[in-house]
């Protein structure tokens, strides 16, 4: 039986409209693709407008001794050299272009006293190459982004969320979704399908992720038989609010560090002494999450469980002119003024270095017309990504998986796609409402975050893995119970019910490749396996959809031609 | 987000939860405005502990409502493409680097760029109502900053005719709650004030050519 639906139609669909999915449409929009845009909340309101510290780009406005060369080495070594060398090269090439292109649509960065734009130091980068707009770049490049794809004219279609990708044989033709205020049905048919939704924050308790960041997109390509990569690799970012609990995992930008605050235990010490004696505060984000965890845990930390950030021996001019949402943050927030006294942190989980394999040129997944870009995606970061290249990863990879689905939507008929796909997406949805009594969504949501932030979070060993499996299986048969109150009019229960499918593929894959990869490299911390392994530094895994089930294989890391392992090896 | 969880009636009986628009909540989105005892303001930066209790929760009364705190804020965004609140630059081949801007004239233009369409500064203002089409204070920021942009200034001719127009500025009446109620602290009556300039001498330039 066909339960009724709108049709949309468009050559290229975007799915998701931060940063990588703004930059996708516009591209495409360029290249005289019609586009749609959908998004799960409102546009100019999705995660990116939260990033602070900047865009990482080899400009040398600051250092002139920075190129590409540089910025791609830091990539690769912050990344334990797990990354994919030819999007890691591609993206300290393009990262530049891709910011004096926002700088031209009106982004307002912070200047030089030359009037060029500004750039900060951040952990793991050798130079100054933080392009910023105060402590809120990400705002600005969504405004940016927004007011183009205005202009250029795309179609964005808010508040509404993709549930499954409709296939023609083995492309992918279109998606199956609905409304969040009506709680009606869409079928958008498309030639090439865009994936930018972010990452998978909302599966852990304590997290800097806003409510969207439930591994839709992750999930959405899994179950289109795409392959993932990486997915052990979750960053915990080391400097979220530990106090008071309401805001607890809200982030404490790394510019605090950038512009020289410090990070102190209950007894005073300057812990990252003993952690990186070298960077110390602006060593890479793994580093500084363990070292943090580690004072906690061995009772220096303090009184709210986290570590003391102290930016306030620098001139309270100073400290409200770089950081002033840092600064507001903290007043209204948690009662603190940054310019006087220190504040409380402690890690929250960040960012998903895994994801959807991509190839490097097109962003195209391992499925035909379906291409990732942005957190969604994986191979830039490798096993840690660093600060400011997520940014810049969203628009150099978000472009070109633009420019790639456009192309391909000019070359290619839109597909035919069987009826029983759209009937099996609208049936899982109404089964929620159908069901006489049962499990409320928000309960397993709960018992997830708990699960993962204890069992797979930023110290691992084989037992909890093994017991954090258990549990996500046991909460996938929770999740065959769970039953929605109410209608399909704007219901944010049944909407969390249908996130939390995605968020237990995610979480499987994530925990499984944790289980699997037996040693400690980058955001991954295995206490059973506390070194590195050099063979395990050859391997990615790779997750996939075999006959309905999850399987794990290894497949070798590809080696850079010898021209970029030159500047790899250089000191 | 307790609540959600297993939302109830006043009289015990189980319902589907609350429905209100919320992203970051730590005030740079801009989803999450609503009237908190009466004042418009952003839900994310109401601390509980600060207000007078029980706490009472509205939906914005200028916009239509979605359901329960959910509003329909669209007619800001046909607001920006009215005035183009956009530069105004073709294909997205390389530029090479954007025009330069005095760090002084970078720091304004930054103030009022952190613009979050959260809609507080229509809710507060007397001349946006059923009767009227005043585009409110947003929007009018918007064209106080891209016409002092060097490329974005190429439409300010433009943007200035859209003041001009039905629902333009003649419709503000000064009574100045936008810049009070504004979470971002935009300083959107001295833009006021500029675009009152800015169009006067454009009224002028126009009746007798420049």
């Amino acid at each position: 039986m066909s339960r009724p639906y709108e049709t949309r139609e468009h050559d290229v669909l975007v799915v998701g409209a931060g940063g990588a999915g703004l930059r996708a449409a516009i591209e495409a929009l360029a290249r005289g693709a019609s586009v749609g845009v959908v998004c799960k909340s409102l546009l100019g309101k999705a995660h990116t407008v939260m990033a602070e510290g900047g865009i990482a780009a080899a400009m040398a406005n600051v250092d002139p001794a920075d190129d590409w060369r540089a910025h791609f080495r830091d990539t690769m070594r912050g990344g334990k050299f797990l990354n994919n060398w030819r999007m890691a090269q591609i993206h300290a090439q393009e990262a530049p272009d891709r910011v004096r292109e926002l700088e031209q649509w009106g982004a307002l960065f912070d200047r030089t006293a030359d009037g060029d734009i500004l750039q900060r130091a951040f952990g793991g980068h050798t130079f100054k190459r933080l392009c910023h707009v105060g402590d809120r770049t990400g705002l600005e490049m969504i405004r940016t982004l927004q007011d183009r794809g205005v202009q250029m004219g795309f179609h964005v279609y808010m508040e509404c969320a993709v549930t499954k990708l409709l296939t023609d044989g083995d492309r992918v033709c279109g998606a199956v979704g609905y409304w969040r205020e009506q709680g009606r049905f869409v079928v958008f048919r498309a030639k090439s399908v865009v994936l930018a939704t972010g990452g998978i924050g909302k599966a852990w308790k304590i997290t800097s992720n806003s409510w969207e960041y439930t591994g839709d997109g992750m999930a959405l390509a899994f179950d289109a038989g795409a392959e993932l990569v990486d997915m052990e690799f979750v960053q915990f970012h080391p400097t979220g609010m530990v106090w008071p609990p309401g805001v607890q995992g809200l982030l404490v930008t790394e510019a605090v560090r950038g512009e020289g605050g410090v990070l102190r235990n209950r007894l005073g010490e300057r812990f990252m002494e003993r952690y990186d004696p070298e960077k110390l505060d602006l060593s890479t984000r793994d580093v500084v999450a363990r070292a943090i965890y580690t004072e906690v845990r061995e009772g220096r930390g303090t009184e709210h469980g986290g570590a003391f950030l102290d930016i306030s021996q620098k001139p309270a001019e100073y400290v409200k002119r770089k950081l002033p949402s840092m600064y507001h943050q903290f007043l209204e927030l948690a009662d603190v003024d940054i310019t006087k006294g220190p504040m409380e942190v402690g890690p929250t989980c960040h960012y998903m270095m895994g994801g959807v394999r991509v190839d490097a040129e097109t962003a195209e997944t391992s499925v035909p017309g379906l291409y990732a870009a942005g957190e969604v995606a994986a191979g830039l970061h490798g096993a840690n990504r660093l600060g400011g290249n997520s940014l810049s990863d969203l628009l150099v990879f978000g472009r070109r998986a633009g420019l790639a689905a456009a192309e391909r939507a000019g070359r290619t008929g839109p597909g035919a796609f069987d009826e029983r796909q759209i009937d099996e997406a609208t049936a899982e949805m109404l089964a929620f409402f159908e069901r006489p009594d049962g499990e409320s969504p928000y309960a397993v949501h709960r018992d997830l975050t708990e699960t993962m932030q204890s069992l797979v979070g930023i110290f691992r060993n084989r037992d909890d893995l093994e017991s954090g499996l258990a549990k996500i299986r046991e909460f996938r048969d929770r999740w065959d119970r769970i039953r929605v109150e109410g209608s399909r009019l704007f219901n944010p229960g049944w909407h969390l019910a249908r996130d939390l499918k995605a968020m237990l593929t995610v979480s499987e894959a994530v925990a499984r490749s944790a289980l699997r990869r037996e040693e400690s490299r980058g955001a991954h911390s295995r206490t059973d396996f506390a070194r590195s392994d050099p063979t395990w530094g050859k391997k990615n895994i790779v997750v996939k959809r075999v006959g309905g089930a999850m399987e794990l294989s290894e497949r070798p890391v590809p080696e850079p031609p010898p021209d970029l392992k030159t500047i790899l090896e250089a000191p | 987000m307790e609540v959600a969880k297993d939302p109830k009636t006043r009289d015990g009986r189980r319902t589907s939860p609350v429905v209100y628009d919320r992203a970051c909540l730590e005030e740079v989105c801009g989803s999450c405005a609503m009237r908190v005892n009466g004042v418009a303001r952003m839900a994310c930066t109401a601390l509980i502990d600060s207000l007078a209790q029980p706490v009472k929760l509205e939906p914005l009364a200028k916009f239509p409502v979605v359901r329960d705190l959910s509003v329909d804020r669209s007619s800001m965004f046909e607001s920006l493409k009215r005035v183009k609140a956009w530069v105004p630059i073709d294909g997205t081949y390389d530029l090479g680097p954007g025009p330069r801007m005095a760090e002084s004239e970078r720091a304004y233009a930054y103030e009022l760029s952190k613009c979050i369409t959260c809609g507080n500064c229509l809710e507060v203002c007397p001349q946006v109502n059923d009767r009227s089409s005043f585009m409110g204070a947003a929007p009018i920021s918007q064209v106080a900053l891209f016409n002092r942009h060097p490329t974005g200034r190429m439409l300010a001719a433009e943007r200035l005719d859209a003041l001009m127009g039905e629902g333009g500025l003649d419709e503000c009446g000064n009574a100045q709650n936008c810049v009070r109620a504004c979470p971002k602290s935009i300083p959107l009556t001295t833009s006021i004030a500029e675009m009152f300039r800015a169009t006067t001498a454009h009224g002028f330039r126009k009746l007798f050519g420049s």
